[in-house]
């Protein structure tokens, strides 16, 4: 069953006890769902994973739906569900196929729920990757065929009509004219058959809505062309359009597979967020001895071994001593942080010391990382939608060619019976709307795979119009503007020793660590040290000990290197302090990497005028010194995910069009907040499905291109529509006078269209591509030694 | 002209054998992936095994 309609149906043939009809159907995957058994959903273990309960009793759960397409679907599960006794809240997501319930446990259960959603025609599926992969399989797999059918029958019937035009000039007699559109009909009905149901199906959606968009008139011109030609053919009329219907289909579907295709590419976020959790865990039985469990298994008040690299794979308290954390993905913060015994630890996050003892405190849908899986699904489902002019304006164009091509026909009906088939026909098929249905479609496609060669993946078409709209772009600052690691900003000599000395000393200590702050000391040292310290130490949390040329020397934090020669500690938690008997001998601060384009991206955006600020969850002085080496000076530090989503509305309410752009877990209910979302896709890949514009290359330059080249887009895209209506409003008085026969309206038609895809080829990558490598980030000229 | 009566009905059922050796070939995944087979043969060392317990979360 597709909707309630048919769902009626079924109901009458069951009351007049014609079920016999399902049980004698052969084609079973035609037939209304068998409804499935989902009591499995009410088991604990299960509901523990996709439920949450709140405080007031309700619950909560986010299940996949397939087979939700569009708003329609939307309405109707949210119709259908919304009665239900027991549930109180309805959000359905048909951009992410997604549905968000809330009910009572008390009233209902959840498998009740599911089974009245199956009833329906919707088939709900526990959001886990592989179901997601297996559905977007599905979905690329019919979409090739449809694709495929139309284009081959496309050059079939294409090959047949130039027999045709060939022998409306050179004569060509009845019967072989008639073979041909016999054969052109055979060659065409695949394709209205197979592939076109697409867009009947989705004009039938828009038609229940009563919304016109753009399936309507690629539905209606479709449709009216292939009967239109069938009827010519069995009356042995003067001209067939097989051609002109089976192109038609081809090109709109080419363009929605592209679509399709980038939107399959940039990974899901939430799915991808699930990705993070582990499948397994580590427990310690009563006995001692550990098991491996499903994470889904796992019980608050469990204890939990985490090897060294491995994911954390619930909320809970860390029983070890100590542990170093990797956050980046969840927090934004770009260094590991240091977590001792009793702190929390949150799933997803990554244990980069261990193995190390974790009680587990919350399990499943209840830890942090699900709460803002749940964000990101909301901030998606409050997520403005935007009517493009193109679709409102060509509905319009259908109901008055609708309107017109009647009055032509009553017209001519009273003036001249003879010539009424062919003066209307000629009406709707000059006017048939390809122009205008092709001239968005095209442009955008070309526009998104010129962009995908450049690495930008342009997930949501819509996307194009409001990057160039744009006025105010908010950067991430962790894996956005920096690089997830970081380099030695400064030495400051302490003591009399030259500031090269003390990096040369400090390199050898360092020499066998693979801690951040070790990286980057020896790849600023570039000198091979040799193996001259010994007796090395590394002190956790504190920073590493050991013995050069019989002299030790601690380097670390300033209370762990100074307390060797009991010498006062210079102030500066962030900086590491190098020290020997006598005292400090120099300071080494740290600054994060900066993109290699981020200071030319800034600039360029700074050139055409647009607001740039940096809103980021880390500490206020690096946000502030990052801010001023890239020259913004507008910037927020110490900002939650829900504080940064107030600061994007309120920009947003002062008539800012915001473009955000993140990268990392915490920025997807941000992401989905703004006009416009670009993540980079290089690191943690994870941000992607809130994004309507995924970076693939990592490179953040490509933002400049991509915005240069929605801008040409648009203006072609704008070309196309008025061409579309000049043409339109110059033929059809023409047509309707009669002035145009019905072969030389198809000809002006294609004409139309194939003016519209060249124009559309015309979008071309940049002559030159803008990746100017920014002159600061040469690590040499970096270490700047300050005198003391 | 009569060879067209031939080639016509000729040209169809290779179109139909076509179609069909196409649908046989997405249903049985041959395109469901188009770049990582064309690299295959560049890797030298067979692609690990993944196992089906080492799924999330460990990259």
């Amino acid at each position: 069953m597709c909707c309630i309609g048919c769902r009626a149906a079924v109901e009458w043939i069951a009351t007049l006890g014609l079920q016999d009809y399902y049980r004698l159907r052969d084609t079973p995957a035609q037939r209304a769902l068998p409804v499935d058994d989902y009591s499995a959903w009410d088991r604990p273990q299960v509901q523990r994973l996709h439920v949450r309960r709140q405080r007031d009793g309700s619950a909560e759960a986010c299940v996949l739906v397939e087979g939700l397409r569009c708003p329609a679907c939307t309405w109707l599960i949210e119709r259908a569900l919304r009665d239900v006794p027991g549930v109180h809240d309805v959000g359905v997501n048909p951009a992410a196929r997604r549905l968000r319930v809330v009910w009572s446990p008390d009233t209902i259960t959840l498998s009740q729920i599911l089974v009245r959603l199956a009833r329906l025609g919707y088939v709900p599926h526990p959001i886990s990757a592989e179901a997601l992969d297996a559905l977007g399989q599905r979905e690329q797999r019919a979409a090739l065929k449809r694709l495929v059918v139309a284009g081959l029958g496309m050059m079939q019937a294409m090959m047949y009509a130039v027999a045709l035009y060939a022998g409306a000039f050179e004569g060509m007699n009845p019967s072989t004219r008639d073979f041909f559109r016999w054969i052109g009909l055979l060659v065409t009905t695949p394709v209205i058959a197979y592939s076109a149901p697409v867009f009947f199906i989705g004009a039938w959606r828009e038609w229940r809505t009563r919304r016109l968009g753009m399936d309507t008139p690629v539905a209606l011109a479709v449709g009216l062309v292939y009967l239109a030609s069938i009827f010519e053919t069995l009356r042995g009329g003067s001209q067939v359009y097989f051609d002109s219907a089976s192109m038609f289909v081809f090109l709109l579907l080419s363009g929605r597979y592209m679509e399709m295709h980038a939107r399959h590419r940039a990974a899901d976020v939430v799915d991808a967020l699930a990705r993070l959790q582990p499948a397994l865990a580590q427990r310690r039985a009563a006995s001692g001895e550990l098991e491996t469990v499903g994470v889904h298994e796992l019980e608050t008040g469990d204890t939990v071994t985490i090897a060294a690299g491995s994911a954390i794979p619930a909320d809970g308290v860390l029983l070890s001593t100590t542990c170093r954390v990797d956050e980046a993905l969840l927090t934004g913060e770009s260094a590991p942080r240091d977590r001792r015994c009793g702190e929390t630890l949150v799933a997803g996050s990554i244990a980069r010391s261990g193995p190390i003892q974790l009680r587990v405190v919350h399990i499943g849908a209840e830890t942090v990382l699900s709460s803002i899986v749940r964000l990101a699904a909301r901030a998606q489902q409050q997520r403005p939608r935007w009517a493009r002019l193109g679709d409102r304006f060509a509905a319009r164009f259908v109901a008055g060619v609708l309107v017109l091509s009647l009055a032509t026909a009553c017209a001519w009906l009273l003036v001249d019976p003879s010539r009424a088939f062919a003066a209307t026909l000629a009406v709707l098929v000059v006017s048939c709307p390809c122009a205008f249905a092709l001239s968005a479609p095209t442009a955008l496609t070309r526009a998104m795979a010129v962009l995908a060669r450049l690495g930008v993946l342009v997930v949501k078409p819509d996307a194009l119009e409001k990057l160039v709209r744009a006025n105010h772009f908010v950067f991430d600052k962790t894996g956005t503007l920096t690089h997830n690691c970081i380099e030695l900003a400064a030495v400051t000599p302490l003591s009399n020793r030259s500031a090269d000395a003390c990096l040369h000393l400090a390199a050898q200590l360092e020499q066998a660590n693979t801690h951040p702050i070790a990286l980057a000391i020896r790849a600023a040292t570039r000198t091979s040290s040799h193996d001259q310290a010994s007796a090395l130490r590394n002190v956790a949390g504190a920073g590493v000990e050991g013995e050069i040329d019989g002299h030790a020397f601690r380097l670390g934090r300033g209370s762990f290197a100074c307390a060797i020669g009991h010498s006062s500690t210079p102030a500066d938690d962030e900086d590491v302090v190098l020290a020997d008997g006598s005292g400090a001998l120099a300071r080494f601060s740290f600054r994060e990497t900066v993109r290699e384009d981020a200071m030319t991206t800034i600039a360029a955006l700074r050139r055409d005028g647009v607001g740039v600020e940096i809103l980021s969850g880390d500490s206020a002085s690096r946000v502030a010194s990052l801010a001023a080496r890239l020259g913004i000076a507008s910037f927020r530090a110490r900002m939650g995910p829900a504080q940064k989503l107030e600061r994007l509305q309120a920009l947003r309410d002062g008539g800012a069009v915001v473009a955000m752009i993140g990268d990392g877990v915490n920025d997807a209910p941000v992401l989905a907040g703004a006009d416009v979302a670009i993540a980079l896709g290089g690191g943690a890949q994870l941000a992607h499905s809130s994004a309507d514009i995924v970076l693939a290359g990592d490179r953040l330059g490509a933002l400049i291109d991509a915005r240069a080249l929605a801008r040409r887009t648009l203006h072609i895209l704008r070309q196309n529509i008025y061409w579309a209506a000049a043409y339109n409003f110059t033929l059809i008085p023409l047509a309707a006078m009669g002035w145009i026969s019905p072969w030389l309206a198809a000809i002006g038609m294609s004409t139309s269209s194939l003016f519209v895809i060249f124009n559309a080829l015309r979008i071309a990558a940049p002559r030159k591509a803008s990746v100017d490598v920014a002159a600061d980030v040469n690590l040499a000229a970096a270490i700047r030694p300050v005198p003391a | 002209m009569n060879i067209i009566l031939v080639l016509i009905p000729i040209s169809l059922v290779l179109l139909v054998a076509g179609v069909w050796a196409f649908f046989w070939g997405v249903n049985n995944s041959q395109f469901d992936d188009l770049q990582t087979p064309a690299l295959m043969p560049l890797s030298d060392d067979p692609p690990p095994v993944r196992k089906s317990g080492d799924s999330a979360g460990s990259e």
